[in-house]
């Protein structure tokens, strides 16, 4: 019973907090000068993190995994501390001014979120295409083929826009047309198709930037809850100073 | 020729913040300069001028001697605190006029409400970090003299009562900051999200900007524990805003990554 308690006060603190958010700066604090002194990370982007993590060696690992363990602990001590000051201030006036830290939180345990799942099964690949090209998704079952590239120079031969045509086959059938275009992906079956390079002369190509990320909406919804919470609680705060 | 020109607006704006050391409103004349040479040279480019570190030197100078104007409404002795501003000011517009001006057009990736708001917000978060950083200084240089002289202060508040109000302010300015750095991150997560298809890159930048975030959070909470109020709060906003130097030049400069200059 006495060991529970001391669990449920551990988490239930805001010293724990402050421990985790310093043990969290120190980690990545160590990582900021591991990660530009090893070549092994330009791999990261191209394939989910705990895939990458398991093959590589603790040397220059050690303070990812160490911050994964920290945010797990985090997000224990995250609920604990929310939901606390829910059940204690329940019966305050400022309604609004007790939910919108607990909104912030919500927020970033949904990025937390968003990052796990892109850790599991992100992806991303690169491929050189021309008009006519067709590129096999990873999921084995679609085609991309580059139906046309139209590339826009100025006077200086600086490239002022882009627009390239892409064809969906899957099962010898066509299935979708769309449009790639700057800022404008092509976003199909969970997978986002960017034109990460062009080339322009002696024959119009592109270099085709493949990813998957499923922690994006999640992403975007964290991202959402931070910023009305963080937003509520500013305006909040003004008004009660005036 | 009118590029020249632009660069003696920018030359005489390091002058008015570095006189307004012994003339305050000078600092104003600076600050309205700084105005004029970022519209005039976005008149130049046909965009928004916040590429490359002279652009954004001079935008976040621009920022700090702006948000400094309504901080320093609520001092009553607030030459010190200014002082401190128009010193910072001439600083970085010093390092922005020896910095690169990067006046190629942009590629059209870059040309999107998502990646303009994300540096606009970006700099603005970054000025006012470095408004509680000089409410910080401030703090530390005047909380002695403070104690000192038989616990009332220049303005004739007693010495606990300016205490708390310059940490409340370098609070505020550290919680607006905080929000739109926030802001900053997501905006510029979305823009990754069209342009490349990732939200986050393992990148030095990236793991800065995660730092410099994560060191604020520390502050914000940090401030909530009566033993963090005071001397430890007024440290914390130095030390931010190095993190904040560091992340903004000394990663672009030094490291590879998506924000390389």
């Amino acid at each position: 019973m006495n060991v529970f308690r001391h669990i449920t006060n551990f988490f239930f603190s805001l010293r724990t907090t402050l421990w985790l958010l310093g043990l969290m700066l120190l980690l990545m604090f160590a990582g900021a000068f591991v990660m530009p002194g090893s070549k092994e990370f330009q791999m990261l982007h191209s394939i989910p993190l705990f895939d990458w993590l398991k093959n590589q060696n603790l040397d220059i690992t050690w303070w990812l995994w160490g911050l994964i363990g920290i945010l797990a602990v985090m997000t224990v001590n995250t609920l604990f501390c929310s939901v606390e000051s829910i059940v204690k201030k329940s019966k305050v006036t400022q309604w609004l001014l007790m939910i919108s830290p607990q909104i912030i939180h919500i927020g970033f345990l949904f990025m937390l979120f968003a990052h796990l799942l892109s850790a599991a099964g992100a992806s991303q690949s690169q491929a050189v295409a021309m008009e006519g090209t067709v590129v096999k998704l990873s999921d084995n079952a679609t085609s991309m083929r580059i139906k046309d590239i139209n590339i826009s120079l100025d006077y200086h031969g600086y490239v002022t826009d882009w627009k390239v045509g892409v064809e969906y086959i899957s099962e010898g059938r066509l299935f979708h047309e769309d449009i790639i275009r700057p800022n404008t992906p092509s976003v199909l079956r969970g997978f986002n198709i960017n034109v990460k390079d062009m080339r322009a002369y002696p024959s119009e190509a592109v270099l085709l930037q493949i990813n998957r990320e499923p922690g994006a909406l999640w992403a975007l919804i964290g991202g959402v809850l931070f910023m009305a919470g963080i937003i509520t609680l500013i305006l909040l705060k003004i008004r009660m100073e005036k | 020729m009118y590029n020249n020109l632009l660069m003696w607006i920018l030359a005489f704006s390091f002058a008015f913040y570095l006189f307004a050391l012994w003339k305050r409103p000078l600092m104003y004349v600076g600050l309205v300069l700084q105005i004029v040479y970022i519209f005039s040279r976005g008149a130049e480019l046909g965009r928004l001028p916040l590429v490359g570190p002279h652009d954004t030197l001079v935008f976040m100078t621009a920022s700090i001697a702006a948000f400094a104007i309504p901080f320093s409404l609520s001092l009553k002795d607030r030459s010190e605190f200014l002082s401190g501003v128009s010193v910072t000011a001439a600083v970085f517009t010093a390092f922005a006029m020896t910095a690169k001006q990067h006046n190629a057009p942009l590629p059209p990736v870059l040309k999107t409400f998502w990646f303009e708001s994300h540096v606009v917000l970006a700099f603005m978060s970054y000025a006012l970090f470095a408004i509680a950083a000089i409410l910080g200084g401030f703090y530390l240089l005047r909380s002695g003299k403070a104690d000192i002289e038989n616990q009332k202060d220049a303005g004739g508040e007693t010495a606990s009562k300016w205490k708390s109000s310059v940490e409340g302010l370098g609070y505020r300015a550290v919680l607006i900051g905080y929000c739109l750095f926030s802001l900053s991150m997501i905006f510029g997560g979305i823009w990754a999200y069209l342009a490349w298809g990732t939200y986050w890159l393992w990148t030095p930048k990236e793991l800065w900007t995660s730092i410099l975030w994560g060191f604020y959070s520390f502050y914000l909470h940090a401030r909530l524990r009566k033993w963090w109020s005071g001397k430890p709060m007024a440290y914390m906003g130095i030390i931010g805003f190095m993190v904040v130097i560091f992340t903004y030049l000394g990663v672009s400069l030094l490291m590879k990554s998506s924000h390389s200059f």
